[in-house]
């Protein structure tokens, strides 16, 4: 064993035995060991791998992270209150802990079910318990499996077959206490029954100054035609590491859309799956990512086409802003019997500073022979002749790049239905684009 | 001389370099408040680079002389303050914005003369109203308000667009670079007439030319030749026409014997 992958693994006994074994419903309990079984063969993350060629761990491994206790806290008014314009039904999560006092879930259709993990509703029938044993140990990787060695809470939605609910459901992630580094570790499990139809808002944010270590872990259950659009809006601490691993599972004609926007964390990764098994399935992936001094922000898409006509993308655009880093690694397998996909995925990435490092590797295979697949990827500068132009009109130099980077992402920003949401994330794309002259 | 006789616009000996080419070489020019120039010349004559040095385009390196625009030193001025100051570049190849909607692109940039002249922005209402008014005068289509700048449009709707910013951003001197160009008679009389709309006894305009043809619609005060980066003659209307006969070899053939 290297020295390493030594490290690794004393980071990993540290923070299992750290952690108190939670009280909670027996599946909970057989997750946990099962994990820590698996955490056992897993391979050690290695530079090696190709997965994590570019995304170093080293600045996490330094850290002695620890979960937070449970108990109720508090948010400022501010923190508090809801984006501006947005009626949802919202799941709050303090420093990693469910805050029932916070969140607002009156008014649900009859048959829906948004709850904690733990809270008892959501495991009626046990269908939590087999959900998440099902949903289990597929690209599995330390990080994945930490989060279910310890994961005791998270968020449970459960739409029915046949409803269409008319509010975005939110869940809000605020870390406020800067007083240990925190490791969260929510398992999240969002189920829909035929034909249902939902928006899922996640919005991770941090006090200036927190850090921790944010380990979540999401499947995502689509039944036949049902419909799912996912806006992930990570803002992270400058301080926090961020890790979200996503998993799809899609039945025939169902449709999955979601957009992240990546602007906070020191470190951060999004990592997304699908495997379509079933006709007709669509599955639309695409974020917007902002990458200033300091950052690392990674992406690692994968989407199998097994079976015949089923639509897939894959879209995201960056805009480097500062000496960090973006990592994209964006692929979508087109198997021999997935005859009449329809697959595009692209990435452009806008450097506004010389020393920022874009790592780009989009993958399209294709091993059918009718299909209809697009691909192109691109890494440039702003044009000075827009911006002079837009200079010459009176807007000053950084006014004039914000409106162009934005102009860049405006595709993207364009294809978020809901118009408060799509405000919220503009205004927070201006904010946090601090641009030099030059 | 009288305060009022101050020209607004006033350039001397002006030396430019594009590229380590010296392009402009020692122009003089005076515009003095709601005076039209026109100034004609051949191809690559330095027409729009005396344009672009007006306007503060980086890359056009100033090797001598000074620009005073209301006895300020132009020179030292950043596009945007310029912009503010009140000069207005109608660009002979208006540029592309790929995701910035026309609307958002005129408010902002309103707004951002407000801001700098300390003015308050200016509200919604007014601002449709405004931007309605002078698409209808410019002949540019509503849906083109809200295309992305000059993404996809015609050479004509490029310059029409050119005049509606102009028209919603009042300039005090307006410098429109072969506006005229390819456009058909429809739409050269369009612009014309948006541009005798805005003439008032404090708004002065260049109109940079290659045909006599805009001048019978909009007349100007004075006709000035540039060529080979210096102005060879300044005359009245007449001059124009001349131009217009005659063509500029025989002013070149002047410099050279010169
Ligand atoms: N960006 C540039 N790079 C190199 N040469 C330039 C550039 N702009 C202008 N020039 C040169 O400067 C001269 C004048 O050009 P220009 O001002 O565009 O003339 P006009 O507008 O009168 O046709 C030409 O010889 C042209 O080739
Ligand atoms: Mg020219």
């Amino acid at each position: 064993m290297t020295q390493a992958h030594q490290a690794q693994r004393e980071w990993l006994q540290a923070l299992l035995q750290g952690a108190p074994a939670a009280a909670g419903p027996e599946w909970l309990a057989r997750m946990h060991a099962a994990a820590r079984e698996r955490l056992e063969q897993l391979p050690p993350i290695d530079r090696k791998q190709e997965a994590w060629r570019y995304t170093g761990i080293d600045t996490l491994l330094a850290e002695r992270f620890v979960p937070p206790p449970h108990r109720e806290a508090d948010l400022a008014p501010e923190e508090r209150a809801p984006l501006e314009g947005l009626e949802t039904w919202r799941l709050v999560f303090v420093d990693g802990r469910f805050q029932p006092h916070l969140s607002a879930l009156e008014g649900l259709p009859e048959g829906v079910i948004v709850g904690d993990l733990r809270s008892r509703e959501t495991h009626r029938d046990n269908l939590l318990a087999t959900s998440v044993a099902q949903a289990s140990g597929h690209h599995a990787h330390l990080f994945t499996a930490l989060n279910e060695a310890l994961a005791d809470e998270g968020a449970f939605i459960q739409v029915p077959a046949g409803t269409r609910l008319e509010r975005p459901i939110e869940i809000v992630h605020r870390v406020t206490d800067a007083s240990a580094p925190w490791l969260i570790t929510p398992r999240n499990l969002v189920l829909l029954g035929e034909r249902a139809e939902a928006t899922l808002i996640e919005r991770f944010s941090g006090r200036p100054g927190t850090r921790y270590f944010h380990d979540g872990l999401t499947d995502l259950v689509l039944g036949r035609a049902a419909r799912l659009v996912h806006y992930r809006i990570q803002d992270e601490s400058r301080e926090a590491w961020h890790l979200s691993s996503l998993r799809l599972d899609q039945a025939a004609e169902s449709r999955y859309e979601g957009c992240t926007f990546a602007f906070g964390a020191r470190w951060s990764r999004t990592e997304q799956n699908t495997v379509f098994e079933a006709r007709g399935a669509e599955c639309h992936l695409a974020g917007v990512y902002l990458v200033g001094e300091g950052q690392l922000c990674d992406f690692h898409l994968d989407v199998r086409h097994e079976v015949p006509e089923c639509r897939s993308s894959e879209r995201y655009k960056g805009v480097l802003f500062g000496k960090g880093r973006a990592v994209f690694d964006g692929r979508i397998l087109v198997a021999k019997d997935a005859q009449r996909t329809d697959a595009h995925l692209s990435n452009n990435n806008l450097m506004l500073v010389r020393d920022a490092e874009v790592d780009t590797k989009p993958q399209l295979e294709i091993y059918a022979d009718d299909v209809q697949c697009s691909h192109g990827t691109s890494v440039g500068q702003l044009d000075p002749q827009q911006v002079f132009y837009l200079r010459s009109r009176g807007l000053p130099e950084v006014e004039a790049r914000r409106l162009l980077c934005l102009g860049f992402a405006s595709d993207l920003l364009e294809a978020v239905h809901d118009e408060a949401l799509r405000h919220h994330v503009e205004s927070r794309i201006r904010q946090t684009l601090v641009l030099e002259g030059g | 001389m009288t305060e009022t006789k101050t020209p607004m616009l006033s350039i001397r000996n002006l030396h430019a370099t594009v590229d380590g080419k010296e392009v402009l070489r020692g122009i003089d020019l005076d515009v003095g408040r709601g005076e039209v120039h026109a100034i004609m010349g051949p191809n690559g004559s330095g027409k729009s680079t005396l344009s672009y040095v007006l306007a503060g385009r980086e890359g056009y390196e100033v090797t001598a002389g000074e620009i005073l625009f209301e006895g300020r030193n132009l020179l030292e001025m950043d596009p945007e303050e310029r912009a503010a100051a009140g000069i207005f570049l109608g660009f002979q190849y208006p540029v592309e914005l790929p995701g910035v909607n026309n609307m958002t692109f005129l408010r902002e940039a309103i707004n951002a003369v407000r801001r700098a002249r300390g003015e308050a922005e200016m509200d919604a209402v007014t601002f449709m109203k405004k931007v309605k008014a002078a698409a209808k005068q410019v002949g540019l289509k509503d849906t083109l308000l809200k295309r992305n700048v000059n993404v996809g449009f015609s050479g004509g709707e490029k310059k029409r667009n050119e005049i509606l910013q102009m028209a919603m951003l009042e300039p005090k001197l307006a410098i429109l670079d072969e506006t005229d160009s390819g456009l058909d008679i429809d739409a050269l009389r369009v612009i014309a007439e948006g541009v005798n709309a805005l003439r008032s006894p404090e708004r002065s305009f260049i109109l940079i030319t290659h045909y006599q043809r805009l001048l019978e619609y909009i007349v100007p005060d004075r006709v000035h030749v540039l060529a080979q980066g210096r102005i060879l003659r300044s005359g009245d209307k007449a001059l124009a026409l001349e131009l217009e006969e005659k063509g500029y070899g025989w002013l070149l053939g002047e410099e050279a014997v010169a």
